[in-house]
């Protein structure tokens, strides 16, 4: 199989439970060697997709493809994957399960057992590489889970809400982790709903929310997407709008004790000063709006949740059940 | 294979480093055991009691001494020669020992004559002493153990008092324990014997005539067109009873492992949903590779059980060998041949494979639905009853092997593993062999298609035990969800 191989691709994938349609319409493709965040709120379909991208579940409609072909076991075997539901056989020793999982996709029994001593001594759990899973705090059993999934050095990493039940020092190590991975040469897909690790971690990002794919692209185009505006404050009386709509800026809006200035294309922060100070404004303060994930987040996801309720509105009541 | 082999192992070691797998080898042949013996031990500790009988003379008095004597005289005949006695085989010292019981001899006497004596019979239950007062009224205090009566063993409270009138008068038996029935039982015989003894008198029929009679009594040989072995001829032996007796062997056995490990399955698939480990698993092997890898851990944990008991049989075998009697050891080899024959044992590995597969692969569906074990045992029941219905069947094959509810219950699948190991022996028809063993392919074939969509539904949808309710309550026709 060629290394250039893209090694995600979901096309037009649909899929429902009953009447529920989990995730419609969703295409993605994740690059060689990129760091892809996943995001949505809680239910927008984002395990379910990943479970289809797996093979875990097939799709309604559309097609998977991983690694150039639907998802079988060989290419599963260069996949590893974190689910969000996390477990373990907690009879079983930590390096006892990173070396099964290891063999599971390939490695052999000696290999995976030097593996697993590796791991665990990376992430300081070696004193309990033989102790139960049972035996450990939650920290530690998501942390073997972890190594669980990386131990056969996958090409392609997919972590399912892999922030989740972590303290903030071990987030700050996972995403160390990440990071190694991705330098070591894996692909990465990781699902969250917790903006920061994707503004620190992601070269692209997907949004899904109600079952579908609501952006795709760049963190630059993200923020993009919301539109950039300047925060100018001037003297009490003086509007602001009224002097800076005729120099070619979009309409200006008086908040608390400032004028958000809409930034049109090919127009910044400077540029709204500028002709601020031409028009005579007498100016307080002023700053670039800093625009996060965040604010781009609870936007897209608002709007196709009003599109939703919309739709649902327009499609008036369901007739009842024969 | 490489996957279903990792699978299996994993779930291999995990059960039989449990040590509560090593516990449950140990105790279940030692807990069998107590079980097999416990009745022998129960009538063994039955305390000796002792009663006494009021009547005009000893008429009454000896024939039930002789009545209640009857179970010890046969233990000690059956002791002379167990095989012959029940191969119907004629044997020197057993004619000696019923001449000199005929003679009057006690029973240790006629095992002395007979060459039989360092056999220990065990003491009669029930003891005759003389009446220590001679009316009802008298007696009660004796028998509420107010008063004691004197014995051999000394004073001792008077279990029954039997009241034997002249005459047609009824005859009253006084006794303060209304459970035990095995006095009451002799009483009733003897009196039986007696009126038998009356009715000829009168008859003019003289009790020597009657002896005569009963010697005269012709043998009765049992025969067959088909003899198991050769040697003996048409006459019925221990070969041809051996392979019913293994098949029941067998197919309890079957029963048995089946009852013990289907558990294992469905314990570590509901430990497998709790612990949420599914998705982890079936992205690195195929669903049927995950199935197939645990069917077979617990099918190599039945082996292991069977492997350690076959072990620990030949070990006690090989030390107890040289003290049993050669002709029980000739039996157990017997019963040991007729289970290797392949006619047998063919049928009996099929049923056992085919039937382990059909019963684990329902246990591994259900413990898919269930996040924990009082969940399962909401489904479980229908199943543990379903599984006692072959443990019936065994007792009636050992009555009659060749009873038409056993045909019938065979052509039902689930019970087709275990009847078919009982009917081998009756030499049913081949189409009818063929076609149980078609049924049960085309069976387990079908069980498994059913449960591998179940497991699927389970680990990878989440389906549960409401959702089985949900697709029950939909067969009902006009029920909405």
């Amino acid at each position: 199989m060629p290394a250039t191989t893209v090694p995600l691709e979901l096309r037009d994938v649909t899929k429902r439970f009953g009447f529920f349609t989990a995730v419609r319409d969703l295409s993605l493709s994740v690059p060689q060697g990129g760091i892809v965040g996943f995001l949505g709120p809680n239910g927008a379909g984002k395990s379910t997709s990943l479970r289809m991208a797996l093979g875990v579940m097939s799709p309604d409609e559309g097609e998977v493809s991983l690694f150039g072909a639907p998802p079988n076991i060989k290419s599963l075997q260069r996949v590893g994957f974190l689910p969000e539901e996390r477990g373990l056989y907690k009879k079983m020793s930590p390096r006892a399960i990173i070396s099964y999982f290891a063999r599971l996709k390939g490695m052999s029994a000696k290999a995976s057992r030097q593996r697993a001593d590796e791991l665990l001594e990376m992430m300081g759990l070696s004193d309990f590489a033989f102790s139960r899973v049972s035996k450990l705090s939650k920290g530690m059993a998501q942390k073997v889970q972890i190594l669980a999934a990386l131990a056969h050095q996958p090409d392609f990493l997919i972590l399912d809400e892999p922030f989740s039940g972590l303290d903030p020092v071990n987030q700050q190590g996972l995403e160390d982790l990440i990071i190694d991975e991705h330098k070591r040469g894996a692909t990465i897909l990781f699902s969250t709903h917790v903006m920061e690790h994707a503004e620190r971690l992601c070269d692209s990002i997907v949004m899904m929310a109600r079952g579908r794919k609501v952006f795709d692209g760049t963190l630059d185009e993200a923020y993009g997407a919301l539109g950039r505006a300047a925060l100018i404050g001037v003297e009490d009386g003086f509007d602001l709008n009224a002097a800076i709509t005729p120099k070619g800026f979009g309409e200006a809006e008086k908040l608390a004790d400032v004028w958000r200035v809409s930034l049109p294309p090919g127009r910044d922060a400077q540029d709204a000063l500028r002709a601020a100070i031409e028009a005579g404004a007498p100016i307080t303060s002023f700053r670039p709006e800093d625009a996060r994930l965040r604010d781009v987040f609870v936007s897209l996801v608002s709007e196709a949740e009003a599109a939703d309720l919309h739709q649902t509105l327009a499609a008036g009541p369901k007739p009842e059940a024969a | 294979m490489r996957s279903i082999y990792l699978i299996a192992r994993r779930d291999y070691l995990g059960y039989v480093q449990a040590w509560g797998f090593w516990v449950g080898i140990i105790l279940t042949p030692l807990l069998m055991s107590i079980g097999m013996m416990a009745p022998g031990w129960a009538a063994a500790s039955q305390p000796t009691r002792y009663y006494t009988v009021i009547e005009q003379g000893t008429a009454f008095s000896e024939v039930l001494k002789t009545a209640i004597d009857s179970d010890r005289v046969q233990a000690a005949r059956m002791s002379l020669d167990p095989v012959g006695l029940m191969n119907g085989e004629p044997n020197a010292r057993v004619e000696r020992f019923d001449a000199a019981i005929e003679g009057g001899a006690s029973i240790d006497e006629a095992l002395g004559e007979a060459g039989g004596s360092e056999i220990t019979v065990p003491q009669s239950d029930f003891v005759q002493v003389e009446p220590p007062v001679r009316t009802e009224d008298a007696i009660r205090p004796y028998l509420m153990g107010e008063k004691l009566v004197e014995t051999a063993d000394g004073p001792q409270p008077l279990f029954a008092a039997i009241f034997v009138p002249e005459g047609d008068g009824e005859i009253e038996y006084w006794s303060e324990n209304v459970t035990s029935q095995s006095l009451l039982s002799k009483v009733r015989s003897a009196e039986r014997t007696l009126a038998e003894r009356r009715v000829f008198a009168e008859a003019g029929v003289s009790p020597s005539l009657l002896k005569q009679a009963e010697a005269r009594t012709r043998e009765i040989t049992e025969r067959r067109a088909r003899p198991a072995s050769s040697t003996t001829g048409s006459q019925v032996t221990m070969a041809d009873r051996a392979p019913f007796i293994a098949a029941v062997f067998m197919a309890f056995l079957l029963w048995f492992l089946v009852f013990s490990v289907v558990n294992y399955l469905l314990m570590g698939t509901i430990e497998e949903r709790s612990n949420k480990i599914f998705d982890s698993l079936l992205t690195s092997v195929k669903l049927t590779h995950m199935l197939s890898g645990k069917l077979l851990a617990v099918l190599a944990v039945a082996l292991t059980l069977m492997g350690v008991w076959a072990l620990g049989a030949g070990a006690f075998g090989a030390l107890f060998a040289e003290k049993m009697p050669p002709d029980i050891r000739e039996n157990l080899f017997m019963v040991a041949g007729a289970v290797l024959k392949p006619g047998l044992l063919v049928p009996a590995i099929l049923s056992f494979v085919l039937g382990y597969l059909m019963y684990g692969a329902v246990f591994l569906a259900l413990g898919s639905l269930c996040d924990t074990i009082q969940e399962a045992q909401t489904l479980m029941t229908p199943l543990i009853v379903m599984l006692m219905v072959p443990m019936f069947m065994i007792i009636v094959a050992i009555s009659d092997a060749e009873s038409p509810i056993l045909a019938v219950m065979s052509w039902i699948p689930f019970f087709t593993p275990f009847l078919l190991i009982l009917r081998v022996p009756t030499g049913p028809a081949l189409w009818e062999v063929t076609g149980l063993l078609a049924l049960m392919v085309i069976s387990t074939l079908l069980v498994l298609w059913i449960a591998a969509r179940v497991y699927r539904a389970g680990a990878v949808h989440g389906a549960g035990v409401g959702d089985v309710g949900k697709w029950f309550s939909r067969l009902v026709p006009g029920k909405k969800e």
